[in-house]
């Protein structure tokens, strides 16, 4: 029932009018459009999850299903008593919570340190920074230093070269650049050093974009696998999106290799991505605003 | 997609009188940052020496001879493989594409999002295209080949129905576009929301004008969205052109394998498994790399004389 107040403004909300209440064809040509757009998004994790609730025997015989003909928990039971998972889970948890806090650490420090005050070669060291954005050394130059290090087939190769994030470190020295200076000045009048403004004063001011940064480490801690794969050996050192790779991609794209992993079944493969998006899919939802925030924030200051 | 943008440092000339004494936390603060970078970020550079040596590891890049007496066989022997020029033209070829239909996908996804008048899809459907962006290619890997590989459900349901086995990982002829499809399934979602952001910024008066003087939808999209989010569009595009040598190698890494290698190896998966995965030639693979680094700063420094004589935000 259309109320009073609408139809007096009819006359200025013509149809198809941005503020136009109705639904016209063209909405429901757009929502068609996003709506499938959304069931190919959502698609292929239904698929997986599908196929890691259902009996070999039934994805044999029927591999497309819209509804599970028989549900069967005995994928998710063998993930949940492999020993090579739950390895890959403790690394990966070691990785998200020491890694995380090592690298918010590192980034927050020097994002500080070059937002304030005029010390001495400020410029350079900013300069050094920016420059490694455009130009690198390349992969083989980094291995070799990664074993001169003696880092190679350690624990610490997963977090040690992680300290700061360029990109994140400067939206943070941003962010410190546009809070009030004038804080700054009048604990300096009450005898506070550098450090104590600090921890004191802006830290507590940035607890927001602490947030946002910190949850970009944590999901690239949660998903890392490059360095790992590079440099660890142990099995015991492998987190979990290796273990995933090992079992999942190279059984499935190396030909050679196919006859030998045949034994791993399509249904215990999907119940272990399925393991691995779970916590992502309990938490992005809420947490979806603060990604948001910093991607915005990264590109609107200029 | 948006990495570079924050870099304008507000940098006042000659701090050199600045009392370091008075500054001496910040300095403290700054130290560990000077390590690292020199550490993880300078000394590869110096390691591109290895380029042109004759590298071995225990002889130490110092140690090592000169590669080919003058120190440049490494890039005599990479530019005379036939392979390596048809890895740089399928980096390009992949590079370019992806960037271009990524793109258009982001700015298309935006604005149907943008149309959406009930807020509660708008989020709704913001949630669900942004999540996979968040996912490892790992993962992704695994949802693919679920569909499209060998024990994938494709290749199940032909077999069932008595057709000829198609594994499309395999085929030289889909894998490309497989390329393109996943990373617009991956990350198209979450490149749209910059422009929304930007998209949310137009002031609504705008938008009633065209409505008064009885614009239709199209022709508001046309003269006033797109204009507004021009400016974004055209540095993000010009922000990722300085990637387009790295065309992606996650992605690529975890999808490929020897059946597509002909058209899907790039010059960092080539790189990896002609030496890392070898354990030989490191020589030529840090010739491979170091070529990808001067061309990529040089298509950087490029683009931001050409964003900048167009009139355009620098980047540099």
């Amino acid at each position: 029932m259309r109320k009073f107040a609408d139809i007096q403004y009819l006359p200025l909300r013509p149809k198809g009018s941005t503020f136009d209440k109705r639904i016209t064809t063209m909405d429901w040509v757009i929502f068609a459009f996003l709506f499938i757009y959304g069931l190919i998004i959502i698609y292929p994790f239904y698929n997986a999850l599908l196929v890691s609730i259902s009996p070999d025997s039934v994805y044999n015989e029927t591999p497309f299903l819209i509804i599970p003909k028989e549900v069967t928990w005995s994928n998710y039971h063998t993930v949940f008593t492999s020993d090579k998972l739950w390895s890959g889970l403790k690394v990966t948890l070691v990785l998200l919570f020491v890694g995380t806090a090592y690298q918010l650490f590192f980034t927050v420090i020097t994002g500080y340190a070059l937002s304030r005050g005029k010390w001495l070669g400020k410029n350079l060291v900013m300069n050094m920074i920016l420059i490694t954005m455009f130009f690198g050394g390349g992969l083989i130059p980094y291995m070799n230093l990664i074993s001169k290090l003696g880092l190679y087939d350690t624990f610490l190769v997963m977090i040690i070269p992680g300290a700061i994030d360029t990109y994140n470190m400067l939206l943070m020295r941003n962010y410190f650049a546009t809070l009030p200076p004038d804080l700054e000045e009048s604990a300096k009048i009450d005898g506070a050093n550098d450090l104590q403004i600090f921890v004191k004063v802006y830290l507590p001011m940035s607890l927001p974009m602490l947030a946002t940064i910190g949850l970009f480490f944590a999901v690239g801690n949660w998903n890392s696998w490059y360095n790992a794969m590079l440099f660890i050996k142990n099995p015991e050192y492998k987190p979990l999106q290796l273990v995933l790779q090992e079992m999942i991609v190279e059984g499935s794209s190396n030909v050679e290799r196919v006859s030998q992993t045949q034994t791993i079944s399509e249904g215990f493969k999907m119940a272990s991505v399925f393991f691995t998006i779970v916590p992502m899919m309990c938490f992005y939802p809420f947490l979806q605003k603060f990604f948001v925030k910093g991607l915005v924030v990264g590109a609107i200051k200029g | 997609m948006n990495r570079k943008l924050i870099i304008k440092s507000n940098s006042s000339l000659n701090d050199f009188g600045a009392n370091a004494k008075r500054s001496k936390y910040l300095i403290l603060m700054i130290i560990p940052a000077i390590i690292f970078y020199v550490v993880f970020c300078y000394l590869p550079m110096y390691g591109i020496l290895i380029a042109f040596k004759d590298f071995y590891p225990k002889k130490g890049i110092l140690g090592s001879a000169w590669a080919g007496g003058n120190g440049l066989a490494n890039f005599e022997k990479i530019f005379k493989d036939a392979y390596f020029w048809k890895v740089l033209r399928n980096t390009v070829v992949i590079g370019v594409s992806k960037l271009l239909i990524s793109f258009v996908a982001a700015i298309l996804i935006a604005l149907l999002i943008n149309e959406i008048r009930l807020t509660f899809f708008k989020k709704t459907f913001q949630t669900i295209v942004t999540f996979p962006h968040f996912l490892s290619w790992v993962i992704v890997a695994g949802l693919v080949f679920n569909i499209f590989g060998i024990s994938g459900i494709i290749n199940k349901a032909l077999q069932l129905s008595g057709k000829e086995p198609m594994t499309v990982i395999y085929d030289e002829g889909f894998f490309i576009p497989l390329l393109f499809g996943t990373d617009v399934w991956k990350e198209a979602g979450w490149s749209s929301i910059i422009y929304l952001a930007t998209m949310a910024g137009i002031s609504p008066e705008l938008y009633e004008a065209a409505d008064i003087d009885g614009a239709t939808r199209l022709q508001k999209i046309w003269n006033i969205t797109l204009p507004a989010i021009k400016p974004t569009a055209i540095l993000l595009l010009i922000l990722s052109v300085g990637g387009i040598l790295s065309a992606g190698f996650d992605q690529i890494f975890n999808l490929y394998n020897p059946g597509v290698y002909e058209v899907a190896d790039i010059l960092d998966t080539y790189i990896y498994r002609y030496t890392i995965g070898t354990g030989q030639r490191p020589g030529e693979g840090a010739a491979i790399g170091l070529f990808k680094s001067v061309v990529s700063f040089i298509l950087v420094i490029l683009v931001d004389r050409i964003a900048k004589w167009s009139g355009e935000r620098g980047i540099i």
